[in-house]
């Protein structure tokens, strides 16, 4: 039920995004006699502190928030992913520096830094990006050289070894693939932690700068306006609450799909 | 048993009243401790003092409550003109004027410590006179680059102090507006800072979690806390739990302040003057009629009726229309954006014309800039916004790194601002001319103090687009009462507040 549940808000999201895009709804659109007006059937959502439309805005913060979240797990997945791999199956010297220098960026908590990083490049959607890319690779290297280091050992690599296979051949063809469950599973909760850090951004004005949308932003003016609108900060709030409830859901249920223990049980 | 009380108590009350009537019935010692009966009055305020020392303070709060700690020897009147506070002056030369203290008793009020009961005594000229040379001796104090001018200050009797200047200065008695300190302590480098002493009609008690401020006159205690998010100050005053707030609420909030039964709302008009400055070395807006067309691009009047406080009104100069050195209304810009991209193209600008805003983080300045970005957008142009936390954009703005900005001039009393804003010689750090504006004509007539002609030269010429005077605000409890929020921010009513109780 929860699972139906999870998917089903996903793909409403989607399909939001979508329909968004086909109607052209325009989230800029300033409209000054109709600052803060609750919910009507001109305005579904009705409309923030400037008269724009909530549901325009709304559409358009999932939007970057979704290309943010995808852009930065991307990057950050291939980064740890090589990094955690090479020192797994390297070990040693190679291991102790690589993990080392994983250490230092976990020392810090990862928002945190990523503030400093965004308020040293300035805010921006690209800056952003940046800031969040480099402190979310760390747990997809501790994750995969853990991985790796029990992989390498296993019949099968040693086979491919003592056939002469180059390190990439080994890594990309005969452990990587054995990562892939791990991974999708970590990638599934890593999306909805960079979308909240996103949020989290432009709440503090690091991230998306006005006139875009973005969630974050959005909450914070609702905030602002909380006594005289609070349909703005619910209807904010509700839909960042909702999308990420839905990615982690969706994450444990592919962790238990892809649990070959659970199957075994 | 019973006479041995009965003569005890005799005793008691014949040496209470020998020791009351010791003491001068004005003394400020006597008011401390007189137990108030009105209540303790609150105030939320969105940003603690920094400095209480007068030499030291810059920002608006200290400002504002130093006003209230300490007396001053110059004040301003309704129409910014500099009138007599603590002294009456007389000009005997183009470079020496003579102060005179009123004759009405000032007296500095000295809070007890542990080891000193509370004191007082008259403020004299040698307080006059530690205080401006203390001043004129720092080389830290935001204020000491104002008295470069003065050369010496010599006492003549307790109630009389002569100030001689280095060069002939018509402004001079305007500059006397910080609060004096006592001499002796002074001397002896006090903290004002921290423990402020002053001749004011307030005195602060208490400085740790809140600022505990006690009147002399009636022993009323008011608190300032620091409440730095708007929402929750708004919320601590619907639920009673502070009695009045002051500004920094959008026009929204005030609104909702303004429906609540138990609250009363009061407004005032503004003096605070809110601009976008132009870079007039940038290639396009050195050329007047791209100015114009930036002037006529903005619906300020759209502004002022949607997204701000009543009372907000529009600008045409630094100095308002009521202030003794302007006394016009100019004319203002219509909205007409078909005009600003005709002058657009008449400049030979080609379409859109792309330029950058900066502004801080601030939700308001926002609100404001995006409003204008579109506006503009009907003129063609192409406004992109850039939000940059204070200290980062005032430094961009103070080097000349930027094309247009918005700010606001606060607390201007001197017609002096045109010169230092846009006189040719006056660029950052020397003055205030951001703009990096050069006009011949103009340095001409700000040397003639034609105050009429300079605003109408500025105004025609357009070295800034002038917005808005932002109208201010107050709210409290229905059980408060003398107190009325004033055209530059002013909290002077703290020293006539009262509370009933409910």
């Amino acid at each position: 039920m929860i699972k139906i549940l999870a998917y089903g808000i996903l793909l409403f999201w989607l399909l939001a995004v979508v329909l968004g895009r086909l109607f052209q709804l325009d989230p800029n659109q300033i409209d000054l006699n109709a600052i803060l007006s609750t919910p009507s059937q001109v305005y579904w959502l009705g409309n923030d502190d400037l008269g724009r439309s909530i549901l325009a805005r709304l559409l358009h913060g999932v939007e970057v928030s979704l290309l943010v979240a995808l852009s930065v797990t991307a990057v950050t997945m291939t980064v740890g992913v090589l990094i955690g791999m090479l020192a797994g199956f390297y070990g040693g010297r190679v291991d102790q520096f690589l993990m080392q220098v994983t250490d230092v960026f976990l020392a810090f908590p990862g928002i945190l830094l990523a503030i400093a990083f965004a308020a040293v490049l300035g805010p921006g959607l690209l800056n952003l990006m940046i800031a969040l890319s480099l402190t979310g690779w760390v747990s997809y290297a501790r994750l995969t050289r853990g991985q790796t280091l029990s992989l390498r050992d296993r019949q099968h690599v040693l086979a491919a070894l003592s056939l002469g296979a180059s390190v990439p051949r080994l890594l990309g063809k005969h452990i990587l693939p054995l990562l892939t469950s791990v991974l999708v599973v970590e990638a599934t909760y890593s999306l909805a932690s960079v979308m909240i850090a996103e949020a989290s951004l432009s709440f503090l004005g690091l991230g998306i700068q006005a006139p875009n949308a973005s969630w974050g932003a959005m909450l914070r003016d609702g905030v602002r306006y909380m006594l005289v609108a609070p349909h703005y900060v619910l209807i904010v709030g509700l839909s960042l609450m909702s999308l990420i409830l839905a990615i982690n859901l969706g994450g444990d249920s592919l962790r238990d799909r892809l649990d070959v223990r659970q199957e075994a049980d | 048993m019973l006479l041995h009380y009965r003569l005890l108590s005799g005793l008691l009350l014949c040496s209470i009243l020998t020791l009351t009537a010791c003491k001068p019935p004005s003394s400020p010692s006597d008011s401390i401790n007189k137990a108030s009966t009105s209540p303790e009055i609150v105030f939320a305020i969105s940003q603690a003092p920094l400095n209480l020392d007068p030499r030291y303070a810059s920002d608006a709060t200290s400002e504002r409550l130093n006003r209230l700690l300490y007396q001053s020897l110059v004040d301003f009147d309704h129409h910014t003109k500099p009138q007599p506070n603590l002294a009456t002056w007389q000009q005997l030369s183009p470079l020496s004027y003579r102060f005179t203290l009123s004759e009405q008793c000032r007296l500095f009020y000295y809070p007890a410590s542990a080891e000193h009961k509370a004191k007082a005594r008259k403020l004299t000229a040698y307080d006059v006179k530690a205080t401006y040379d203390s001043i004129t001796a720092l080389s830290d104090s935001p204020h000491s680059a104002e008295f470069s001018n003065l050369k010496n200050i010599v006492v003549v009797n307790e109630r009389t102090v002569l100030f001689y200047l280095k060069a002939p200065d018509r402004h001079f008695p305007a500059k006397l507006v910080l609060g004096i300190l006592p001499a002796e302590l002074v001397k002896v480098k006090h903290d004002f800072a921290h423990f402020p002493v002053g001749s004011g009609p307030l005195v602060l008690l208490e400085a740790k979690n809140k600022w505990g401020l006690q009147r002399l006159d009636d022993g009323q205690r008011i608190s300032l806390i620091e409440v730095k998010d708007p929402t929750v100050r708004m919320l601590k005053l619907v639920h009673a739990e502070v009695d009045l707030i002051q500004g920094d609420l959008p026009p929204e909030s005030v609104r909702y302040l303004q429906a609540k039964p138990g609250l009363t709302v009061k407004t005032a008009v503004g003096v605070n003057f809110s601009y976008l400055g132009l870079n007039t070395q940038d290639p396009q807006l050195k050329k007047l009629k791209v100015r114009q067309a930036l002037a006529h691009a903005i619906d300020r009047q759209e502004i002022i009726n949607k997204v701000m406080l009543q009372h907000s009104r529009l600008g045409g100069a630094i100095l308002p229309p009521e202030h003794y050195a302007q006394r016009q209304t100019l004319p203002a810009y219509a909205y007409d954006p078909a005009l600003a991209k005709r002058l657009l193209q008449q400049a030979g600008v080609s379409l859109p014309l792309k330029l950058v805003y900066k502004t801080s983080t601030d939700a308001q300045r926002l609100r404001l800039a995006t409003i204008m970005q579109a506006q503009m957008r009907a003129a063609g142009i192409d406004l992109e916004i850039r939000s940059l936390d204070w200290a980062t954009f005032f430094a961009e703005i103070k080097q000349g790194n930027f094309q247009l900005y918005g700010l606001t001039w606060v607390g201007v009393k001197t017609p002096e601002i045109y010169a230092q804003a846009f006189g040719s010689d006056n660029i950052p750090p020397k003055g205030f001319n951001r703009g990096r504006y050069q006009d011949a004509e103009l340095d001409k007539l700000l040397s003639t103090d034609d105050w009429q002609a300079v605003t109408q030269r500025i105004h025609q010429q357009l070295p800034y687009i002038p917005l808005w005077y932002e109208g201010q605000f107050a709210a409290m409890q229905k059980g408060i009462e003398n107190y009325s929020p004033k055209a530059d921010g002013n909290w002077d009513d703290l020293a006539t507040i009262s509370a009933y109780a409910h």
